[in-house]
């Protein structure tokens, strides 16, 4: 009985995605639109893409922005977040200037940053370290500003100094809330670069989704979209395993991240 | 905590933005950058001030709103009753969670072009989009905050002989509202960028388009003043919702 519920579970999402791609299919089987294809038409359409040897040489030097993109943000978010978590002036000089940044699209500065940097690669992984970095710092933020502070006297009255409490203490204390941060930050990333490359048309998975949709090319937009997709539900469902091996002491506060664009 | 207090944090916040701007007027005014690339800052400040004046730049400060606001209200209304649908009866959790997995991690941009081609160019495609955005982080903090409310409250309000249809408006939804914002100020953030990356792509006014115009002219001032613009919106509504929470939470304890 408790391994049929397991399996209903871990199944469940596979289900939602057949359902879904099924409701696609009736649906443009209903409308009969010429831009709008079947499911099937698109799933048909990936094979060609993914065997172009130049758009998979494309897709994954995106990919690798972003995986560099998103290395070098959590890097600097995460002591930066932690910082702010721990000292009050240390915050209260970060979080207007965050203020000010959170509502603009970050890859809304792809047109400047590339009158500056170019077209390559640093302008479009500048890009997506920008995008990651805020909810990273937040969730770091928020996680070490509600560690607990009796944690923190044992520890200074074990004699340990402040930046190895910092490691010691509130790093781990922090984990689940900046790992919260980081798969928020993971699917930012993914979008990110769809948009920077969307802007900056030269190479890239977005600049594939967006050519075909230029040139009328409607399997193929249908088939990047379920490409990304997939990168999309793919990343964070490797990224959830990697949480819970991490911090298997701590419940998730929800189980699907909160996305940001 | 005093007012002297928030004061001092308050100047100490604006050092930093102090800074970025001396810094800003300082690569132009030693020449590092062209001022054709980066205009100084009391340039791109003025600039504002005056295309804020104009008829044109108003209208497409509307445009932009008209779409931000309709897709927030309807991703605000969607997430929230789903979201408390799937806090209150187990069958409709059993096919929102997983749907939900798999939708919210999907990067609703790639979408873009597909609701391009259903429902045009106009506002709907723009609105689906910011809608498509905002609903997740409301519909997830509705329904965190609605399944955690306290049993007691609500056996006591069946004891006092409340009908269950009534428990659901009088007790559930009160005491989920403090989660309730918080995921609807995530949700106004992401429309702010949302509206404006949707306008980027394809659209005929609003601010994004206005960047997107100055960029194809290379005009650098005008592609600084609709990021300020969408900035300061962004700030603004921020402040109005905070506004509107410490309202509608007077009385309850601090969260």
């Amino acid at each position: 009985m408790m391994s049929g519920d397991v399996l209903i579970k871990r199944s469940a999402p596979f289900l939602a995605c057949l359902g879904l791609l099924f409701a696609w299919q009736v649906f443009s089987l209903a409308l009969r639109n010429d831009s709008f294809p079947t499911a099937l038409e698109a799933i048909r359409a990936i094979p060609s893409i993914l065997g172009d040897k130049e758009a998979l040489v494309n897709i994954l030097a995106s990919l690798r922005r972003m995986a560099v993109g998103f290395g070098l943000a959590v890097a600097v978010s995460i002591p930066l977040g932690l910082l702010m978590g721990r000292s009050r002036a240390v915050a209260s000089f970060f979080n207007p200037l965050l203020m000010v940044i959170y509502p603009v699209p970050k890859a809304a500065l792809m047109p400047i940053i590339m009158l500056w940097l170019g077209v390559g690669d640093v302008a479009k992984t500048l890009v997506i370290f920008l995008g990651v970095s805020l909810p990273v710092i937040y969730h770091s933020f928020e996680g070490a500003k509600s560690v607990e502070e009796k944690m923190l006297w044992s520890g200074a009255a074990m004699g340990l100094t402040a930046p190895r409490r910092l490691v010691r203490i509130v790093l781990p204390a922090a984990l689940p809330e900046i790992l919260t941060g980081c798969r928020t930050g993971l699917v930012l990333a993914l979008i990110t670069m769809i948009t920077s490359e969307m802007i900056a048309r030269q190479s890239g998975a977005g600049n594939i989704l967006f050519n075909a949709l230029d040139m009328g090319q409607y399997d193929t937009v249908f088939a990047m979209i379920i490409i990304v997709g997939a990168m999309g539900i793919g990343l964070d469902a490797l990224f959830e395993r990697l949480r819970a091996r991490l911090v298997r002491w701590s419940e998730p506060q929800f189980d699907v991240p909160l996305s940001f664009s | 905590m005093n007012t002297r207090a928030v004061t001092a944090d308050l100047l100490l916040g604006l050092v930093p933005i102090a800074l970025l701007i001396a810094v800003w007027q300082a690569l132009v005014s030693f020449g590092y950058a062209p001022v054709t690339l980066l205009p100084p800052p009391g340039y791109v400040f003025a600039r504002m001030l005056h295309q804020l004046m104009t008829d044109t730049f108003q209208q497409e400060i509307a445009a932009t709103l008209f779409r931000l606001f309709t897709g927030f209200f309807v991703a605000v209304l969607l997430g929230v009753t789903i979201g408390l649908a799937a806090a209150a009866n187990p069958a409709i959790n059993a096919v929102v969670r997983p749907i939900v997995r798999v939708l919210a991690p999907l990067p609703k941009v790639a979408l873009y072009p597909a609701l391009l081609l259903l429902v045009g160019f106009g506002h709907e495609s723009k609105i689906t989009l910011v809608a498509a955005d905002a609903v997740f982080p409301i519909l997830l903090s509705t329904y965190y905050g609605a399944s955690i409310v306290e049993q007691k409250l609500i056996w006591s309000a069946m004891a006092a002989g409340t009908p269950p249809r009534e428990i659901l408006f009088k007790v559930v939804l009160p005491a989920a509202a403090p989660s309730i914002l918080t995921g609807c100020r995530i949700g106004l953030v992401i429309s702010c960028i949302v509206v404006f990356l949707a306008e980027m792509i394809t659209s005929t006014d609003g601010l994004g388009h206005v960047l997107v115009t100055a960029a194809r002219t290379f005009r650098a001032v005008d592609m600084f003043v609709p990021l300020i613009t969408i900035s300061l919106l962004g700030l603004i509504l921020n402040g109005l919702l905070e506004a509107l929470r410490s309202y509608l939470l007077r009385g309850f304890p601090e969260v």
